[in-house]
């Protein structure tokens, strides 16, 4: 048995047994609904139906429903495309590299995390293919054989390493998630009681035996995984950040972007685990499971990571001026004193200023300023998103094409509609699936429970 | 030998058994057991029978073959003898003249098909040859689905024996009566239809032919005509001038445009000697927009400072007193008349007889007459006389009009006095292109062809005889107006005949001069007018005192008098200067906006919004015109163009802005009073940045230094970037493999800054050659306007980069007042489309690969394969390219104002060019479909494809040769030489894009 040092803090709070543990699991699965559930599920459902809609009027009718013009050719879309891309960074980096780095405290939280990630790559898939002219013609960017003679697609091009990139994450992501899932179902199934759901959680679970061979195979296909999803947390944001990187416009043309999007959407993810986790504690009662030492780490995770960030905007505007581009220069000047001044400063004061409260204890562990900050995180982050994108754009070479862009309702309404339909998602999911890895968890009850380790530090580690 | 073989099929039957024998007698070898099945009596019941079986099956393969063959049935008819002249595919072109009531231009028609689709300069040499934006335009006023179908008597459809029975009925009973029988035209300049109305005259006593012009040159014509006793203006002849001094006169899109634009490009290539205009205007003109030294001046200043400049020239005029500044500039001027030495030319705008006097004479004083301004070679285009107006419209309402005959104008809208006055007349009959404003007023219209449809000739101008023939049959039961009156004078002969009678009469070979569109005759000339008598016009003229409150003075933007209002190509053109499109507008000088409360605001969204004003001319009142603040705007005066407020025009004209010719200023200026309105207008501007920000993008050096410095060491030095190696140019310090461009053709375009004057007919004519969608008022004012080529202007602004590091001024307020243009800023133009770059950002960034470079220099766009992503537009640094964001060819929104939603409008596609669909990207092809067919014609020919034999739609349109198209490859080619011009520079070159297209430096006589 591993030993764990009582200077730790307990990983699990209260005296929990293992049957206790899966009871807490299992409890919103087995148990109706509440009302109050049905009362969020009903309007985001009517959320995703409203954005189902303005989607359907735009390929109905043509992009030209949405706000955009000749000079601001992407706007709310790819905002929305690289904000949903962002969030879902949190997952598999608690998943996969804290795995790797074996951070123990990972394991409250991943199931939900990478749920969440799924969900907004979802999300985020939506949106580049939705702002085609002709989204009927979007298969043509796979490179799949075809009758059109020796056409391809172009190499070239960052927005087919998106598509690469994307979907690679998708997949990994989805695999990696199920997998874990596994042992988990089996033992929903082994609970139920209707034989529907046993029947479809026997389906769901492959067959699981909970063998020792299958539990080893089971650890080896896990470590995998994380070793292939890793590179991808810093892949795919990198590539999100090529479609800018390696444009020509000024305020996109910079090399900084890579690590800078990385620690964006590292940031603005586990802001939205935040915000997640927090209400999953309290209407799930996880409270012992999800603890204020884990929004703890998360917090310290977003202040490093808005720390980081702010010091890529001011290197942005730094090398800006340092550059001698005229162009460059006016970009930047343009964003923080031009038209959009508004954007560029509630994205400054939203991810650089309010992520430095959590220099305070008090503060990092105060449940409800926690939701508070997470919120305004995701909000600046989509602000920098709009920054990067429109106010690049609006005012780029030559000013007799400088326009302005304001959001047509199509455009608000399919970001709305995003929203509900990732908490659509995300609230079947809080229904259906076990939302902590109970079979994980269980592997640290001996080390990391708060009863057992009074227990060890009372009677010795060795008895 | 015949084989009497016998073949057996087994033992059996070789042997002849009785089994085989009976078998042989059976058909059947085995019993069908049809008695068992029909026994059965469950399957006769059943509910699909044999018989239904077939019936389904014989349905169902007749209904597969059917539906296959129900496919929308277009029906073509073959020639039953096929034309000689056409073959289809390839264009026939046929030299006509195009008249639309307000402009003359000798033309080239383009069709196809036997359809005309393309409007394009005459033969070289030809007066006022060449295209502006109307002319261009006019082919699809030919497809108007608004145009009068067929003659109308007394609000019923009837035929043209009853109209034309009728309208003789009316004048002879006018005649009988002694009531006037009245024919209102504007100018006539056609020989044959002048003679047309003589013959009238003298078949009916009481005749009377009432020309006006609907902007009009009446006073200017009355002073001439005094001078010379020929009722013309002179014709203007830069090609020896020196200076140019211009008093509100919008010269470079006047009625001599072509010619003019074309001449002062010519004179005005940099070097020694190069041609210097000076504008003293109120309004920020096309024309003022071009000049070397602009001075704001009030219209009621005008005779004041002409005045100072005959008195300081030697000649003797009233004395004034003036403004100092202005008095300061004149002196100038004064000095520079001086020393050009007859070799200048003074041109006054609007119609003021005391201007027109003392512009006269000053013209006589600097030597003017017979060299840059030749009298004896008058201009017949303008012959109005207001005169004759006045006393018609007091002759109707005191009922002594019989018959009234208004053919081609429209002087209810054009004179708003006529809408109560007409009704006054017995019988009014309206010839006419559409149920017009006096149209609807008269007991009958009846339809005139286009001038596409139907046999003309004209004087423009002594010396030159020009023929119109028609490239298509009439659409509609139209009448030349040439048969209309002979039949009424009892003249049999057909329009064609009419015009070939006047041909021969003045000698010259028919089918030549159709063929070539006209030819040089020596009838027209004038005497010329004594200098003398001209100087001493001074003496008669009286100077008035400048006025102290708001003046307006009116002009003509693409749209001009109004004629062609309901040509939505027009409308999309941009404003060259306000860049404002579907809209007229009050300009205001900012002070006065700010002194008054009126309003300019940008939106969140990029739409401009405006003030409504109240204008009061004497007892006319103009309400609800819009606002716009134009910097150049003398202060306390205000302008408005003609040409919008219709009522009656069709649906794309029709209550768009208002009508400036409501205000009855006959001489285009006027006292106004301006009072400030109640609710906010909405503007369509395509421009929202108005200066170049201090980079440089239309570069731009004095004469001075262009002179001193003629390698462009100073004044056109490449970009360089700091590099290990040292500095090094973009091309220098480039990244990329290059194109192989040395093997095949390599096409380029060169835009002379200095030659364009901004005018806008190439963003016409690309329009049509290339099908560009018209998108209407809110799509423009969306910022989404689908022009390929378009003409950026910008101002100078009172910031500089040096002033601000002059007066320690920081970044951000430098910036901000960078945006603000100056107050009497100078202008630029510079043409940019596609600049077909060599290292296109666009085609890397495609992710289906459907814009692509070609071996010839040139960036194509696959539509087929586009999908629509938009990122190319986004990467594009020139932002040339256009997303088609809806289907323009069937949403609704669209179908008031895009031909191509119109079934008659769709005549004009260029069948050459494919019409985008939605959701894809679109932008200049450089007219890839005129390159491949030059290519092929030149490889069917087996010759080498010859610099010049073929041009791009805009280049041709260019009047002034701004444009230069051809391959670089071609050591002999003119774009060759441009490209090694010591002027020639790339736009935005420190991106390393490597354009094929560049541009030459504007060089300022300043």
């Amino acid at each position: 048995m591993h030993y764990e040092s009582p200077v730790r803090q307990p990983l699990i709070l209260g005296d929990k047994s293992y049957n206790q543990i899966t009871e807490d699991v299992v409890r919103p699965i087995e148990n109706a609904a509440p009302r109050s559930w049905w009362m969020v599920f009903s309007i985001a459902l009517v959320m995703f139906l409203w954005g189902v809609g303005c989607l359907a009027y735009t390929v109905g009718t043509g992009i030209g429903v949405w706000g955009l013009n000749k000079t601001v050719g992407w706007a709310w879309d790819i905002t929305n495309f690289v904000w949903w891309v962002g969030i879902g960074h949190a997952g598999t980096l608690i998943s996969a590299v804290l795995l790797l780095f074996r951070q123990r405290w990972r394991m409250a939280i991943n199931r939900s995390a990478e749920a969440m990630t799924i969900f907004s790559v979802i999300q985020a898939g939506l949106f580049p293919v939705f702002h085609m002219g002709r989204v009927w013609m979007a298969y043509w960017v796979l490179p799949i054989p075809n009758q059109f003679g020796s056409l391809w697609v172009n190499f070239n091009s960052p927005l087919l390493w998106d598509v690469f990139a994307i979907s690679t994450y998708l997949s990994v992501s989805v695999v990696f998630w199920y997998v874990g899932l596994i042992p988990d179902f089996a033992m929903v199934r082994d609970r139920a009681v209707n034989p529907v759901q046993k029947h479809i959680y026997k389906v769901l679970s492959f067959g699981w035996g909970g063998k020792a061979k299958a539990w080893q195979r089971f650890e080896e296909v896990s470590l995998v995984l994380a070793g292939l999803a890793t590179p991808l947390v810093l892949s795919v944001h990198t590539i999100v950040s090529m479609d800018f990187a390696t444009s020509v416009i000024p305020g996109w043309h910079t090399t900084i972007f890579p690590p800078y999007f990385v620690a964006g959407a590292i940031f603005s993810g586990f802001a939205m685990v935040q915000t997640l986790l927090l209400i999953v504690r309290k209407v799930f009662k996880m409270e012992d499971y999800i603890t204020v030492q884990h929004i703890e780490m998360m917090n310290i995770i977003i202040m490093v990571t808005g720390s980081i960030v702010g010091v890529a905007y001011i290197t942005e505007l730094f090398i800006a001026w340092y550059s001698g581009v005229e162009y460059e220069q006016y970009a930047f000047l343009n964003r923080a004193t031009g038209p959009y001044w508004w954007a560029y400063w509630s994205m400054m004061t939203c991810n650089v200023f309010s992520p430095q409260f959590m220099w305070f204890k008090k503060l990092r562990t105060n449940l409800v300023f926690t939701f508070v900050i997470s919120i305004v995180v995701n909000i600046g982050m989509w602000f920098e998103r709009f920054v990067i994108i429109v106010t690049s754009l609006h005012r780029d070479y030559l000013p007799s094409s400088w326009s302005m862009f304001s959001p047509s309702f199509v455009d608000v309404g399919i970001f709305v509609g995003t929203i509900g339909f990732f908490f659509v998602l995300f609230l079947l999911y809080a229904r259906t699936f076990p939302v902590i890895a109970q079979a994980e968890l269980k592997t640290i009850l001996k080390t990391s429970g708060e009863a057992q380790k009074k227990h060890h530090s009372d009677h010795g580690a060795h008895h | 030998m015949a084989s009497n073989k016998v073949y057996w099929k087994s033992f059996d039957q070789l042997a002849n058994t009785e089994v085989s024998q009976r078998l042989a007698e059976n058909e059947f070898a085995q019993d069908i057991p049809a008695d068992v099945f029909l026994a059965d009596e469950r399957s006769l019941e059943a509910q699909t029978s044999r018989r239904d079986f077939l019936k389904f099956l014989g349905f169902s393969t007749a209904a597969a073959t059917l539906a296959a063959c129900e496919q929308p049935i277009i029906e073509s008819v073959p020639y039953v003898v096929q034309p000689d002249s056409l073959t289809p595919g390839v264009p026939s072109f046929y030299a006509t003249a195009y008249t639309d009531g307000q402009d003359y231009a000798s033309v080239l028609v383009k069709t196809r098909e036997g359809r005309p689709i393309k409007v394009e300069p005459g033969d070289a040499g030809r007066f006022n040859r060449g295209t502006n934006a109307r002319a261009q335009a006019s082919v699809l006023s030919l497809y108007d689905s608004a145009r009068l179908r067929g003659p109308i008597l007394n609000g019923k459809d009837s035929d043209w024996a009853s109209v034309e029975a009728s309208l003789k009925k009316a004048a002879d009973a006018a005649l009988a009566q002694g009531s006037q029988f009245v024919l209102v035209t504007s100018s006539v300049f056609s020989p044959s239809l002048q003679a047309a109305i003589e013959r009238l005259r003298q078949g009916y006593a009481n005749f009377q032919h009432v020309e006006f012009d609907a902007v009009s040159q009446s006073n200017t014509l009355d002073v001439w005509e005094a001078l010379t006793g020929v009722r013309a203006l002179p014709s203007i002849d830069l090609n020896t001038a020196q200076l140019v001094v211009s008093f509100g006169s919008d010269f470079l899109s006047g009625s001599t445009a072509q010619q003019l634009s074309s001449d002062y490009a010519a004179r005005r290539k940099p070097g020694t000697g190069m041609l210097r205009h000076v504008e003293l205007e109120s309004n920020l003109s096309l024309t003022g927009s071009n000049a070397d030294k602009r001075v704001k001046i009030k219209p009621s200043e005008v005779s004041g400072a002409l005045a100072f400049l005959v008195n300081e020239l030697g000649g003797s005029a009233a004395k004034i007193a003036l403004r100092d500044d202005l008095t300061k500039a004149l002196k100038s001027v004064a000095g520079e008349l001086k020393s050009a030495n007859g070799k200048a030319v003074v041109l006054v705008g609007g119609d003021d007889t005391n201007v027109s006097k003392l512009a006269a004479a000053l013209n006589a004083l600097v030597g003017a007459f017979g060299t840059t301004l030749r009298a004896d070679k008058p201009v017949y285009l303008r012959r109005g006389s207001e005169a004759r107006v006045a006393n018609l419209i007091a002759d109707l309402n005191a009922k002594r009009v019989g018959a009234l005959v208004v053919a081609g104008t429209n002087p209810v809208y054009f004179r708003p006095d006529f809408e109560k006055a007409i009704k006054s007349a017995k019988f009014s009959l309206s010839v006419t292109d559409r149920m017009d404003e006096t149209a609807v007023l008269c007991s009958a219209a009846a339809p005139l062809p286009h001038y596409l449809e139907a046999w003309a000739d004209f004087r423009p101008v002594a010396g030159e005889y020009t023929v119109a023939q028609p490239t298509i049959k009439n659409l509609f039961n139209s009448k030349s107006l040439l048969e209309v009156l002979g039949g009424l004078s009892g003249d049999p002969r057909s329009a064609k005949d009419q015009v070939a009678a006047v041909a021969g009469s003045l000698g010259l070979n028919w089918n030549q001069t159709v063929h070539d569109g006209g030819a040089a005759v020596t009838s027209g000339s004038a005497a010329g007018a004594p200098a003398g008598a001209a100087a001493a016009l001074a003496a008669s003229a009286k100077v008035s005192k400048p006025v102290n409150g708001m003046e307006l003075a009116l002009y003509e933007n693409a749209v001009g008098a109004g004629y062609q209002a309901n040509n939505p190509w027009l409308h999309e053109l941009p404003d060259p200067v306000t860049r404002l499109t579907w809209d007229n507008y009050l300009t205001i000088a900012a002070a006065d906006a700010l002194a008054m409360g009126f309003e300019n605001e940008t939106n969140s969204d990029g739409s401009l919004d405006g003030s409504y004003a109240t204008l009061k001319v004497g007892k006319r009142v103009l309400e609800n015109v819009p606002v716009f603040i134009q910097p150049g705007q003398t202060a306390g005066t205000v302008g408005l163009a003609y040409g919008y407020g219709r009522t009656s025009a069709g649906k794309v004209a029709d209550e768009l802005g208002v009508n400036a010719y409501a205000l009855g200023a006959a001489t285009g200026y006027a006292t106004v009073e301006i009072s400030k309105a109640e609710g906010t207008h909405e503007f369509a501007t395509v421009q929202l940045g108005h200066t170049m920000m201090g980079r440089r993008i239309v570069n731009e050096v004095s004469l001075a230094d262009f002179i001193a410095d003629p390698k462009g060491t100073n004044w056109n030095e490449k970009p360089t970037f700091h590099t290990i190696d040292g500095h090094k140019t973009s091309e220098e310090a480039n990244l990329w493999a290059n194109h192989d461009h040395e093997t095949m053709h390599m096409w380029n375009m060169s835009i002379d800054l200095n030659s364009c004057t901004g005018c806008g007919a190439c963003v016409v004519a690309c329009h049509i050659e290339n099908n560009v969608p018209v998108v209407g008022k809110q799509e423009i004012r969306n910022l989404r306007d689908m022009h390929w080529l378009r003409i950026d202007r910008y101002y100078s602004s009172d910031m500089s980069k040096e002033r601000a590091e002059e007066e320690r001024i920081g970044g951000i307020e430098m910036y901000a007042k960078m945006e603000e243009p100056s107050e009497s800023p100078s202008v630029v133009f510079q043409p940019v489309m596609c600049q077909h770059c060599n290292h296109a950002p666009c085609e890397t960034v495609c992710p289906v690969g459907a814009t692509v470079h070609s071996r010839e220099g040139l960036n194509h766009m696959a539509y087929n394969r586009c999908i629509g992503t938009r990122y190319c537009a986004n990467n594009c640094p020139y932002k040339v390219r256009r997303f088609n964001w809806f289907n323009y060819m069937a949403n609704e929104q669209f179908a008031d104002v895009n031909p191509s939603q119109d079934d008659y409008g769709r005549m004009v596609l260029n069948p050459d060019v494919t019409v985008r669909s939605r959701g894809v990207m679109e932008k200049c092809t450089m007219c890839i479909q005129r390159v491949q067919y030059a290519k092929l014609e030149a490889k069917k020919a087996g010759q080498p494809l010859a610099d010049g034999g073929f041009t791009v739609a805009c280049a041709e349109a260019c009047d002034t040769g701004a444009i230069t198209f051809g391959d670089v490859n071609n050591a002999k080619s003119a774009v060759r030489a441009a490209k090694a011009d010591a002027r020639a520079y790339h736009l935005l070159e420190e991106v390393g894009t490597q354009p094929s297209v560049f541009y030459l430096t504007k060089v300022r006589n300043a």
